[in-house]
């Protein structure tokens, strides 16, 4: 009996033993993984508003006039992205005539104190920051007189707004002129 | 090429010079008992991503991004950790290759920089680098920098950019020479608790079946 005894204790203290030598030797284990990262680029984005002085927004299909007439025409632009920018309107006259020239047949009451005209554009003297709507660049437009004759009768004038926005994150201006910013599109 | 070394130039000077400001965090976890990694944050684009502060970039920006990498294993087990650069998704390269990224070891770990070149390129980071060994709650900080060119053009409005970073880890059992690891409260060893109690559960077994063998044989009148 007593060497039954004894095989027993040596089993059972080798199967301890190899247990705790399992233990010591668990190692050298690899893992990898993947990150796959992004980087995305911002934009620049805005809004022309063209609203009369009743609030209400100015007829997409034009208005009649007669010479003379002051036409009620608020034009102002809204920064519609997350990124303050530089701005410049561009006010493009036309007639549907190749006889006629509507250079002369507008006036427009420009807001000087907000814009500045500058090679044919005029800039905004500022930055308009994000969700921002700018002073109207012009509230009236008065159809003059002098220069609408009679061939003009039945023609369509037309007037159009057109609007460039820069970044002006990182891009210093002189002497407070927004036209000075780097990144205007060439014409 | 020559304006994106330039660029890349001034991205190694601004970094000598600028003190970075943070935003959110990236974060590489090496989860010892599942054995894998975890990234964070993520994004809308990539479970994985870890470059938060790297969104709607915007010509001239440069934009700083820490990443901390932690060994969440138990105490009883050591960790090297290296990381490698796959490179720019085959649709990311255009954009990505306008850009240029930098990697360094925080100041504190003083290490010189592991990576600067375009951001779609794989450059030192092609074979794998080794980040350090970390012992159980260590962690090593990366300081990432992007560089986005003043020139960078109206066509690239709107670009996402993927690219693929692996971490790799080793597992070795902790040494007698090693520095004692800090104690994190998760010291156990589990395996060697059960053998040890299955062991003396047996013996105890054994032990009672042997007292109850011997207190028979006493009874036993002999023949």
């Amino acid at each position: 009996m007593g060497k039954i005894k004894m095989k027993i204790s040596v089993i059972a203290l080798v199967a301890v033993l190899l247990t705790v030598m399992s233990q010591a030797t668990l190692a050298y284990y690899q893992t990898v993984g993947k990150a796959t990262n992004v980087v995305t680029s911002g934009n620049i984005q805005f809004m022309i508003h063209e609203k009369t002085d009743q609030g209400t927004e100015f007829p997409k299909e034009g208005v009649y006039i007669v010479p003379g007439d002051i036409v009620s025409k608020q034009v102002s632009i809204e920064n519609d992205c997350a990124h303050p920018f530089y701005l410049r309107v561009k006010i493009v006259y036309g007639v549907n005539s190749q006889e006629l020239s509507a250079e002369d047949c507008f006036k427009l009451n420009i807001n000087e104190e907000h814009w500045e005209l500058h090679d044919g554009w005029y800039y905004y003297k500022g930055i308009v920051s994000p969700g921002e709507t700018t002073p109207n660049v012009f509230s009236h437009v008065e159809m003059v007189g002098s220069k609408i004759d009679n061939s003009y009768i039945g023609k369509t004038l037309t007037l159009t707004v057109n609007a460039q926005a820069v970044q002006s994150e990182n891009n210093p201006i002189s002497n407070g002129n927004t036209y000075t910013a780097s990144g205007w599109p060439a014409e | 090429m020559k304006k994106l070394l330039t660029m890349l130039g001034a991205l190694a000077l601004a970094v000598s010079l600028a003190v970075p400001v943070f935003g959110a965090e990236g974060k590489v976890t090496y989860d010892g008992k599942a054995q894998q990694f975890i990234f964070e944050p993520g994004s809308t684009h990539s479970p994985t991503d870890l470059f938060p502060n790297f969104k709607g970039v915007m010509p001239g920006d440069v934009l700083t991004q820490k990443i901390t990498v932690k060994n969440n294993r138990a105490n009883d087990v050591k960790v090297k950790i290296y990381l490698r650069a796959l490179g720019a998704h085959e649709d990311s390269v255009d954009f990505l290759s306008k850009l240029g990224l930098m990697v360094k070891k925080s100041a504190d770990n003083k290490m010189e920089y592991m990576f600067l070149a375009a951001a779609n390129e794989t450059a030192q980071l092609t074979d794998w680098v080794c980040l350090g060994t970390l012992y159980s709650g260590g962690e090593v900080n990366l300081d990432v920098m992007l560089a986005v060119p003043a020139e960078l053009g109206n066509e690239f409005q709107n670009s996402i950019g993927y690219l693929d970073w692996e971490f790799m880890i080793e597992e070795f059992p902790v040494e007698d020479t090693d520095p004692k690891p800090p104690q994190t409260g998760d010291n156990s060893n589990p395996g060697l608790w059960i053998a040890l109690f299955v062991a003396s559960a047996s013996m105890i077994v054994i032990l009672l079946i042997w007292k109850k063998r011997d207190k028979e044989e006493e009874e036993t009148p002999l023949n």
